[in-house]
C-alpha cells in the first residue's frame, strides 16, 4: 500500500441530531463538500469507482442497501459501487476498500463515502438496534445474547479493567472531559461544550460501571474522502496526504471465546499489520484519531494499538499525555464522544480529521506534527470482533 | 406396587404476605406465601425439582418409559409442556409424554396413569412431575393465598425409599372452583361451608375410607396423613371423619406457602418423607374439581441409604426474599407498562 | 428487524445447546465453546467432540443494564461465567437481591427460566443464580 495511495480531497457535515436532512441530503452535502475540497479541483467524472459505506441497511430509520444508491444520489451512475458493512468500522474500511481499488492499479481515481441516518428513531430504540435486541436476529438463541449490546458489553471490558487494571470511573470520565474540550474547537462536532468530571459521575447510569456521558451519542451525519494514484496526486493538490498502511483485523465474534476482556485483539491485529504494511512504529505517530464508543474504549485502544503499555494509559491521560497540546493528542476532533458516531460515516470523518491536521488546517485544534503522520482507528462488531487502522502521513 | 425412587421440590425464593394483598381490599388473610419470579413459571419450577428428583433418584434419564405433567396452570392450551422437560433430561423419543391439567386433582391423576403403565408393563420407570402457579384476579382471595412450587417423583420397582400399597378414587360432578377459557384467572363463588364440607370433606373422606376397606386398615394406625392443603385447617375435616388425631396431620405449609394447588398434598409428602423412618406409613389424599385420590405408602429402608442426596423442603421454606405489594402487582402481571 | 419466533427451525435447532447444555470442546488447543460446531474457532481444528457444559462456575465480568432491550424489565445483569473445568458461558443474572451482591470471582450456578415471550410462545434458558 505504501507509495501507491493519496488523498486528494475530504469532505463532511457537521455531525447531529439531523432532523431536517434525509439521507440522501447528508451524502450530497458530504459528496459536494468533498469536491470542492480538491485543491485544484476535479471533475467529478474523473472519478472511476465508489465504494459506500451504509451500516443499518435501514432497521433504525433510512438506510440503504445497495451501492447503486451512492451513484443515484450524486448523479454518476458510469461507474461500479459496492456497498460495504462492517459494523463500527464501516467508515475506515470503507476507505480502505477504496484505498485497495487504487493500489490495485484498477482505477486512478476512486471515492468513498459513509453516511448514517439514526435519529428518525428516538435515541433509545436506535440504541437496542445498535446489538442488544432480543438475540435471535444475530443468529444466535436470545439466551446468550440478550442485553449484549455496545453498552453491555463495554460495560463488561469496564469492569474487568477497572478490576485487574485498578482503573476508577474517574479514569473513564476523564476522558468524556478531554474528548468533550478538544470537541468545542471542531466545529464538525455534535456536542460542542465542555464537560467536568462531576457531570459525568454524576450522569444517570446506563450501564454500570458507565454513564450516561460515558457513552457516545447517536448521531446523523455523512462524511467521504476522493482517493488517487499517489503519483498523480500533485495534479489535484500541492498538499497531497499518503496512505501508508490500512488493515483489518479479526477476532471472536461470540464474547464467550473471547480471552482477555481488557484487551480487544481485533485492534491488535488491526494495528500491527498496518504498522508492518507502513513500515513503522506506534512512536512514530503523531496524533491518533481512536474509536472511542464509550470513554473506557478510548483506554483499551491506546494500549491495543501499541502506544503504552497495558494499565498505562490511564495514568498518562491523567498526565496530560493525550490533550490536544499533549505528547500524543488522542482525538483532537472530540472523538466519537463529542463529534458523534453516524456509523458508517465515522471512520471517514476521522480520515478527515487526520488528513486536515497533517495538512496543517485545522485552525484552532491543530496540534503539533514531529513526523507528519496520523492514526485512524474504528473497532466494533459483535464481540466488539473487528477493526480498521488506517495509516495516513503528508510526506510519501 | 410400584414406589417412589427420589423426589425433588422447589419453591421460588420469593414470598409475600398474605395479608399484603388483601388489606388494600377490604378483605383479610393471615400467613405468607410463595411468589414465582417475573422469569419463572411451572416449567423452569418443575426443571429444578425434576433435576433435585433425578439427583436423589440416581438413575440414568435413558430408563424413563415416560413423563407425566400435572398442573392446572399451564402456560398452554394448545401444546404440551412435558417435552420440555423431556428436553432438558435427553429423554427418548420413545418415551410417552403425558400432559394432565385443568384440575387441582392433576398431579394425583399424573401419578395414577404412571401406577398404572408400570402395573401394565408398559414401562418399568416414569417420572411423574407437578409445578403450580396460578394466574388470580386483583383483590380476590385467591390473589391472597394461591402460592407457587413444584415437586417430582422418579416412580418405579426397583431402589424405592417408600412404596405404593394400594389407591382409591372418589369423584362427582362437583363445582367448587374454576377457570374457563375466556378467563385468564380462578373463579370461586365464596361458598365455602357447600365447599367445603360437600366438596373436599366429603370427597377426601370418602376416598380414604374405601382405600382402608380395600386394604382392611384403619386410618389411625397410619404414622402420618397427609392431605392437600388449600389452608391449613381445611384436612382436619375429613380427619375427624376418619378419627384422625390432629397429631398426626402433617404440618401446615399453607400458611407458609400458600394454596399450592395440585402439587400441595405431595409438596406436603415431601416435607414429611424428608424426616420419615423406614417402616412408616402414609395415608395421603388429594382434591380438585370434585375428584380425590387417596393412597397408602410404606417407608422402606432404602430411604436412609439416600437420606444425603435429598435437597429437603426445609431448604427452600428457608430461601425467602419478601417483595412489595407493587412487585407483586408487576410479577403477576396485574399491571403492565403502558406503551409510550 | 424482527427475530424469528420461537417456533421456528432457528430455535428447535438449538434445543440441545440450550436445554442440555451441549457444547463442543477441541481436542487440540481445549477450547470450550457453543454452539456446537465443526470447526474450532479459537484454533481452526477439526478434532472436536460433543462436551456437556458444566452448570456450576465463577464470575469472570458482569455490568448493570439499566435500558435493557424491550420487554425487558431493567436493571438485567448480563454476565460471562468461568466454567468449571474450563470454558466460559454467557448469560443473564437471576434472583440477584441488589447489584452489589454480584462481584468477580462469585459462586454461581445455572438454572432454567423463562426468557421472554414471543408471539404466546415462550423462550426457555439458563441464568444464573448466586449460590
Amino acid at each position: 500500500m505504501r507509495g501507491k495511495v493519496a488523498v486528494i480531497g475530504v469532505g463532511m457535515i457537521r455531525f447531529g441530531e439531523l432532523f431536517d436532512k434525509s439521507l440522501e441530503n447528508m451524502i450530497q452535502e458530504a459528496y459536494l463538500n468533498c469536491l470542492k475540497n480538491v485543491e485544484k479541483g476535479i471533475d467529478p467524472k474523473e472519478i472511476k469507482a465508489a465504494w459506500f459505506g451504509q451500516w443499518s441497511g435501514g432497521f433504525i430509520g433510512q438506510g440503504a442497501q445497495s451501492g447503486h444508491s451512492l451513484t443515484s444520489m450524486i448523479g454518476n451512475r458510469e461507474i461500479p459501487c459496492t456497498r460495504l458493512e462492517n459494523a463500527c468500522p464501516t467508515g475506515g474500511d470503507t476507505f480502505r476498500h477504496a484505498c485497495l481499488g487504487v493500489a490495485s492499479g484498477l482505477y486512478d481515481v476512486v471515492l468513498a463515502l459513509g453516511a448514517e441516518k439514526m435519529r428518525d428513531k428516538p435515541s433509545a430504540e436506535s440504541l437496542g438496534g445498535a446489538g442488544g435486541g432480543g438475540g435471535a436476529e444475530t443468529g444466535n438463541h436470545p439466551a446468550w445474547m440478550i442485553g449484549q449490546g455496545g453498552p453491555a458489553i463495554q460495560a463488561m471490558h469496564a469492569t474487568r479493567q477497572m478490576y485487574e487494571l485498578g482503573y476508577t470511573m474517574e479514569d473513564f470520565a476523564r476522558v468524556a472531559v478531554k474528548n468533550h474540550h478538544n470537541g468545542t474547537f471542531c466545529p464538525y462536532a455534535h456536542y460542542q461544550f465542555e464537560v467536568t468530571l462531576e457531570r459525568v459521575l454524576n450522569s444517570p447510569v446506563i450501564c454500570w460501571p458507565l454513564h450516561l456521558f460515558d457513552c457516545c451519542p447517536q448521531t446523523d451525519g455523512a462524511a467521504a474522502a476522493i482517493v488517487c494514484r499517489a503519483d498523480l496526486a500533485k495534479k489535484y493538490t500541492d498538499k497531497p496526504v499518503y496512505v501508508l498502511g490500512s488493515n483489518v483485523g479479526t477476532d471472536h465474534h461470540q464474547l464467550w471465546d473471547r480471552n482477555s476482556f481488557v484487551e480487544q485483539q481485533s485492534t491488535v491485529k488491526a494495528a500491527r499489520g498496518a504498522f508492518e504494511m507502513a513500515g513503522i512504529k506506534p512512536k512514530d505517530v503523531d496524533f491518533a484519531e481512536l474509536h472511542d464508543c464509550f470513554t473506557n474504549t478510548e483506554l483499551m485502544n491506546i494500549e491495543d494499538v501499541g502506544f503504552v503499555r497495558k494499565g498505562e494509559a490511564a495514568r498518562r491521560l491523567k498526565d496530560g499525555e493525550f490533550d490536544m497540546h499533549g505528547r500524543l493528542p488522542i482525538n483532537p476532533s472530540g472523538g466519537l464522544k463529542a463529534h458523534g458516531h453516524p456509523i458508517a460515516a465515522t471512520g471517514l470523518g476521522q480520515i478527515f480529521e487526520v488528513v486536515t491536521q497533517l495538512r496543517e488546517e485545522a485552525d484552532k485544534r491543530q496540534v503539533k506534527l514531529k513526523n507528519g503522520i496520523g492514526l485512524q482507528h474504528n473497532v466494533g462488531g459483535p464481540a466488539f470482533g473487528v477493526a480498521v487502522v488506517n495509516i495516513l502521513s503528508r510526506s510519501l | 406396587m410400584a414406589g417412589i425412587i427420589g423426589y425433588g421440590i422447589y419453591i421460588p425464593k420469593f414470598r409475600i404476605e398474605q395479608k399484603e394483598a388483601a388489606i388494600p381490599w377490604g378483605s383479610w388473610a393471615g400467613g405468607e406465601k410463595s411468589v414465582c419470579g417475573a422469569d419463572e413459571d411451572v416449567v423452569t419450577m418443575a426443571a429444578e425439582a425434576t433435576d433435585n428428583a433425578m439427583k436423589h433418584a440416581g438413575i440414568d434419564p435413558a430408563q424413563i418409559g415416560a413423563i407425566y405433567i400435572g398442573t392446572a396452570s399451564s402456560p398452554y392450551i394448545e401444546q404440551y409442556v412435558a417435552p420440555i422437560l423431556a428436553e432438558t433430561l435427553g429423554l427418548r423419543p420413545e418415551t410417552t409424554m403425558m400432559d394432565y391439567s385443568g384440575s387441582l386433582n392433576a398431579l394425583a391423576n399424573a401419578l395414577l396413569g404412571c401406577l398404572d403403565a408400570i402395573a401394565a408393563k408398559r414401562i418399568t420407570c416414569g417420572l411423574v412431575i407437578g409445578a403450580e402457579n396460578r394466574a388470580t384476579a386483583l383483590g380476590t382471595e385467591g390473589d391472597a393465598n394461591f402460592g407457587a412450587g413444584a415437586m417430582a417423583m422418579v416412580i418405579g420397582t426397583t431402589g424405592t425409599i417408600a412404596d405404593f400399597e394400594g389407591l382409591h378414587t372418589y369423584s362427582t360432578f362437583f363445582l367448587d372452583r374454576w377457570r374457563s377459557v375466556k378467563d385468564s384467572w380462578v373463579s370461586n363463588l365464596n361458598d365455602y361451608r357447600f365447599d367445603r364440607e360437600y366438596g373436599y370433606q366429603k370427597h377426601v373422606a370418602e376416598a380414604c375410607k374405601g382405600l382402608l376397606e380395600k386394604l382392611d386398615r384403619k386410618a389411625q394406625d397410619y404414622t402420618f396423613t397427609v392431605f392437600a392443603q388449600p389452608d391449613d385447617r381445611i384436612p382436619s375435616l375429613p380427619a375427624k371423619d376418619l378419627g384422625i388425631q390432629k397429631e398426626r396431620l402433617a404440618p401446615g405449609i399453607a400458611s407458609v406457602l400458600g394454596d399450592l394447588g395440585s402439587c400441595s398434598a405431595f409438596i406436603s409428602l415431601a416435607g414429611v418423607l424428608d424426616k420419615a423412618k423406614p417402616n412408616e406409613t402414609i395415608l395421603l389424599a388429594s382434591y380438585g374439581s370434585g375428584s380425590s385420590n387417596a393412597m397408602s405408602l410404606m417407608v422402606r429402608n432404602q430411604i436412609d441409604k439416600k437420606r444425603k442426596l435429598i435437597v429437603p423442603l426445609e431448604r427452600y421454606t428457608n430461601r425467602k426474599q419478601y417483595i412489595t405489594y407493587t412487585s407483586y402487582l408487576r410479577v403477576k402481571e396485574h399491571v403492565k407498562r403502558g406503551p409510550y | 428487524m424482527t427475530q424469528p419466533a420461537p417456533a421456528s427451525p432457528m430455535f428447535w435447532r438449538f434445543n440441545p445447546e440450550v436445554f442440555r447444555l451441549i457444547g463442543i470442546k477441541c481436542n487440540d488447543c481445549g477450547h470450550v465453546s457453543y454452539p456446537r460446531t465443526r470447526i474450532c474457532h479459537e484454533c481452526g481444528s477439526q478434532n472436536l467432540e460433543e462436551y456437556k457444559l458444566p452448570k456450576k462456575g465463577t464470575v469472570h465480568t458482569f455490568c448493570v443494564n439499566w435500558a435493557p432491550p424491550p420487554n425487558f424489565e431493567p436493571p438485567i445483569m448480563p454476565i460471562i461465567v468461568d466454567l468449571e473445568g474450563g470454558g466460559r458461558y454467557q448469560g443473564l443474572m437471576t434472583e440477584f437481591g441488589a447489584p452489589e451482591d454480584v462481584k468477580i470471582g462469585a459462586k454461581v450456578e445455572m438454572v432454567l427460566r423463562k426468557l421472554t415471550t414471543d408471539r404466546g410462545l415462550n423462550i426457555y434458558g439458563y441464568k444464573f443464580r448466586l449460590v
